[in-house]
């Protein structure tokens, strides 16, 4: 039972591998008019809001004109930075800094508990990797966030991924330091749940591009809130609380396997969440076209600006 | 609101490239290998002085398959402002003459 809880998000990134080769053939061509540059600076241009959609206009413009694959590639990174920074963000820029605010208080927590239990050299390694990964999950969520109509759901699914879990774990902070043993309870956290999410994403947004943007915020966010609150639960409770049979015999053994307990929920969550998320969002979104289609709309076309995947 | 901050060193190096020849229409790949900037840096900078009031910008038509491209000269706001900005540097220097940080 737990193998294949394991099993199953492989095979949806497998399907998601499948999914983004067989999605569109010139992909992998690296063709004048399509080329990887190109689809880069298309997708960066998609995160500005609408009131600076001429600078985008005039990147794809730039792009255009600019020979040889090196210069290309260098002009679509700058572009990637220049979109990601500039104002304004509209209404997005509020969840980023609850985002800010959540990952930097995680960062800066076990930091403080590395120090105060003095965990040794081994622990700021953990950290200084970890503060990379929050960070490279931020740029990721604050991209998806600016996204026209995927942030309000995107952070809706991750509170309702988060509050699941934690309904299925127990909200005390002694609950976070036990693992649920419960196989049931597993499934629906890791696998119910994210899927109906991404599916019920598709669904509200009607668009399957914007369903799967839905799908990874709300899984990022998601995991990046059980995180904080497992990483608290171990300041506040320390050495004392339950007895985990894995703790060690140590104040810092204790406060360490804790620590590293919460880290790898986070790097397994932040891999799960999203992928299975994502299968929700394009098994809705398949069986949406296929509804439409049935009933004699047309095909499902998502505008212009959702065509570049984030 | 608009805030005026002084400008940077590298928007006072694309002002003064753009000042070199005001009347004439850049397009900003070239504008960036001029004045050494990534386009990361620059497209940023130029929002800006456009904000400000200090850019006009126009279209030149998409040849072919080629795409429309974005050109940039300085206005008659920006053309006051790199004037302003040359003339402070320029007393600054005279007032205080073994200051040639400037220069450097």
């Amino acid at each position: 039972m737990l193998g294949g809880l394991f099993f199953v998000p492989m095979l949806c990134l497998l399907g998601i591998l499948i999914a983004l080769y067989r999605r569109d053939p010139q992909r992998f061509l690296d063709g004048p008019a399509q080329d990887a540059p190109l689809r880069l600076t298309r997708w960066a241009t998609g995160l500005l809001t609408p009131e600076r959609a001429e600078w985008g206009q005039a990147m794809l413009g730039e792009i255009g004109h600019i020979e040889g694959r090196f210069r290309r590639m260098r002009f679509a990174a700058g572009c990637v930075g220049a979109a990601l920074v500039m104002p304004p963000w509209g209404r997005a820029v509020a969840g980023v800094w609850a985002m800010i605010v959540l990952a930097a208080g995680a960062i800066a927590l076990e930091g403080a508990m590395a120090v105060s239990y003095r965990l040794g050299g081994g622990e700021w390694i953990v950290t200084a990797i970890l503060a990379v990964l929050v960070a490279g999950v931020f740029l990721g969520a604050s991209a998806l966030v600016r996204r026209p109509g995927v942030a309000l759901p995107g952070l809706a699914g991750g509170l309702i991924i988060a509050v699941t879990w934690l309904i299925l774990h127990g909200f005390t902070f002694g609950d976070q330091l036990l693992p649920n043993t419960v196989p049931w309870h597993r499934l629906v956290q890791v696998i119910v749940v994210p899927f109906a999410v991404g599916a019920a994403g598709t669904a509200w947004s009607r668009d399957p591009v914007a369903g799967r943007r839905i799908a990874r915020l709300a899984g990022i966010t998601g995991s990046l809130g059980l995180y904080v609150y497992t990483t608290v639960a171990v300041a506040v409770i320390g050495g004392g609380g339950p007895f985990d049979q894995d703790g060690g015999g140590t104040l810092r053994g204790t406060i360490s396997d804790r620590l590293g307990n919460s880290t790898v929920l986070l790097a397994f969550t932040i891999l799960v969440f999203p992928t299975i998320g994502w299968a929700g969002a394009a098994v809705a979104g398949r069986l949406l076209r296929r509804g439409l289609a049935s009933a004699g709309t047309g095909p499902v076309t998502p505008n212009l600006e959702s065509q570049q995947e984030a | 609101m608009q805030r005026n901050r002084p400008p940077s060193a590298q928007a006072i190096s694309v002002l003064q490239a753009l000042a070199a020849d005001p009347a004439q229409w850049r397009y900003g790949y070239n504008l960036a290998a001029e004045v050494h900037l990534k386009s990361g840096s620059l497209y940023p900078i130029l929002v800006r002085l456009a904000d400000r009031g200090l850019l006009d910008t126009s279209w030149e038509p998409g040849q072919g398959s080629r795409p429309p491209r974005h050109l940039y000269r300085l206005s008659p706001a920006g053309r006051a402002f790199v004037a302003e900005l040359t003339a402070a540097s320029a007393d600054r220097t005279t007032r205080s003459p073994h200051n040639r940080w400037s220069e450097a």
